[in-house]
């Protein structure tokens, strides 16, 4: 397994795919902490002034921005092999394809943990500097480390799902739009219509807004639920998709 | 032969020196598979011996690639079973260390020829300095260093070769491995193939749908159609056990004594065109044999390929899964 799980880090990192999402990840969560920390106090933003710890536990959860793009390495990482067709050299590596899957879920786990230092940290640059500059930057204090251990946890987990549904969809282009599509339009409907809010809470948006939101929203798990929550579902797409989807012949 | 030797062994690393390598059997028996309405294989059984080349052949559809995704684990047959010295590939404890296989040149393409190996090395517990070994093997060197992406399809044919060789196999199993190779290349691969089999004692399962791309390289063939088993044995056998038999060519100084030796064998002399002696019914190893035992020197011996073509033409006639009809095609004569 561990062999297994080097081949997949060899594969990680001998394409450019990771260093677009990394660079892609902390322009994007620089960029929404920048925003945030711009607008801080303004009345008509509703977003609170620097200094308040709302705003610094909201400005340190930035990172979880992210999540979609550990998302989409986690299904190229599952999907490539069979966009570019290595699944035939990789299966006949190894023919127990179970273990495949298994051996992505940690690789791209473990490969996200850095990842998300590095969005986690970058994110925590922006806000000390541009907020230090308005007047307070934030303190390292229990509930804004919180934030960001999260918030960092999120992207890893994101990462698992992410190949979860690559397996269980195998088509790459598919994977990624569904995904999007998924999170963006139908939770969201999902959570505003006050029918179906009430199970939003046990939808994947759910789970990660109850990991790290601060704002009022929807009722919501507790933050370690919905880490739990969030694992689960990548880990049943991961499993769901080894005996529906993996073990199909390779044509 | 002893298959549990076979499991619980760390194969040596070589790079296709002489070193004696582990024989293994491969047996494919009543091996059924059908994509929906589609039967692709239909209770195909044959065996492919150790330090032989057995060249696969049939026309295009007639179940070569599914046999042999099926005989490595990567198709779930229907019905039957695959196996090496016995057990299927999914029970082998290092399954590239014991079939290295090539089907098809399909890479990451931005990820260079050397780092997909290495890939695979990680996978298998290889040491990363065997893709280096296996790029010289195939004459990649340096190019395994540039991206997969930019390679040609000579050079992807390669790539897919090294590919099986990195665990130094017992085993090759190669699909159609000439498409892309320029005639060079081909040439190149024909030694190689020879090589492996011959003087490292590999086995090596090699499919084709041109016997004339085969025929040169290959002892023993196996022959499918509409994924049906059609003939099985040597060259040899081919040659001779098929309607119109085998013909030979042999050119010899003295050509009139050579004919008059087969003659009194009860062989037929086709043709007698100045030093050249057209013969059917025979192999080449049974002339020249004939020859030697009679003192006659000889300048040429080959089997005539166009008859070989021919054989197997009628063999496989009727059985391409596309089947058009196009004027002034052969098909209308050797239909049956």
């Amino acid at each position: 397994m561990i062999r297994l799980v080097r081949a997949e880090w060899t594969k990680l990192f001998t394409t450019r795919v990771w260093i677009a999402m990394l660079l892609g990840a902390c322009a994007m969560v620089g960029g929404f902490a920048a925003l945030l920390t711009g607008f801080a106090g303004n009345p008509e933003s509703g977003i609170p002034a620097v200094g308040t710890p709302l705003f610094e536990q909201l400005a340190l959860a930035q990172s979880t921005n992210a999540t979609v793009l550990t998302l989409i390495l986690g299904v190229i990482g599952m999907t490539q092999e069979y966009r570019h067709r290595t699944a035939t050299p990789t299966f006949l590596t190894a023919p127990r394809r179970g273990h495949v899957v298994v051996a992505k879920v940690i690789a791209y786990a473990l490969a996200a943990v850095p990842f998300a230092v590095v969005v986690v940290a970058v994110n925590l640059l922006v806000v000390t500097v541009y907020a230090g500059a308005r007047g307070a930057a934030p303190e390292l204090n229990g509930d804004n480390l919180e934030v960001m251990l999260t918030s960092g946890l999120s992207l890893a987990i994101y990462a698992i799902i992410g190949v979860g549904i690559g397996a269980l969809l195998r088509n790459q282009v598919g994977a990624i739009v569904g995904a999007l599509v998924y999170l963006f339009v139908i939770e969201q409907v999902i959570r505003s219509i006050p029918a179906t809010s009430g199970a939003y809470k046990w939808m994947p948006g759910g789970g990660l807004e109850a990991m790290t939101a601060t704002f009022q929203g929807p009722e919501l798990l507790g933050a370690w639920q919905g880490g739990l929550l969030l694992l689960g579902y990548g880990l049943v797409a991961a499993v769901l998709g080894t005996f529906l989807a993996v073990r199909r012949d390779i044509v | 032969m002893d298959a549990s030797r076979l499991r619980g062994q760390e194969f040596a690393i070589r790079t296709g020196s002489t070193a004696a390598v582990e024989p293994v059997r491969v047996d494919v028996s009543g091996l059924t598979k059908s994509f929906g309405q589609v039967h692709a294989v239909t209770d195909l059984s044959f065996s492919v011996e150790p330090g032989s080349v057995t060249g696969f052949l049939g026309p295009n559809g007639a179940g070569k690639t599914t046999t042999l995704r099926a005989l490595l684990g990567l198709i779930h047959p229907d019905a039957g079973t695959a196996s090496f010295n016995g057990a299927p590939y999914r029970a082998l404890p290092a399954p590239i260390r014991t079939v290295g296989a090539v089907l098809e040149t399909a890479f990451h393409p931005a990820r260079s020829g050397r780092n997909h190996l290495r890939v695979y090395c990680r996978a298998a517990g290889l040491p990363l300095a065997r893709a280096d070994e296996v790029l010289v093997q195939v004459g990649l060197g340096e190019a395994g260093r540039r991206r997969a992406g930019g390679y040609s399809l000579g050079m992807r044919q390669r790539l897919a070769l090294a590919t099986a060789l990195l665990g130094d196999p017992s085993v090759l199993v190669l699909d159609e491995p000439a498409n892309g190779l320029d005639p060079e290349g081909i040439q190149w691969l024909r030694g190689f193939i020879r090589h492996l089999a011959h003087d490292e004692g590999r086995t090596v399962l090699v499919s084709s749908h041109l016997l004339s791309e085969v025929e040169q390289t290959v002892d023993r063939v196996v022959i499918v159609g509409a994924g049906r088993l059609v003939r099985e044995g040597t060259m040899a056998e081919l040659r001779s056990g098929a309607d119109g038999a085998g013909t030979v060519l042999v050119r010899s100084p003295e050509a009139a004594r050579l004919a008059a030796a087969l003659r009194e064998d009860g062989t037929q002399i086709r043709s007698e065109d100045g030093d050249a002696l057209t013969v059917t019914g025979r192999t080449p190893a049974e002339v020249g044999s004939r020859a030697f035992a009679a003192g006659i020197e000889l300048h040429e011996l080959r089997a005539e390929s166009s008859d070989l073509e021919e054989i197997y033409f009628k063999l496989t006639a009727g059985q391409e899964q596309f089947a058009a009809p196009s004027p002034g095609s052969p098909t209308q004569e050797t239909a049956r």
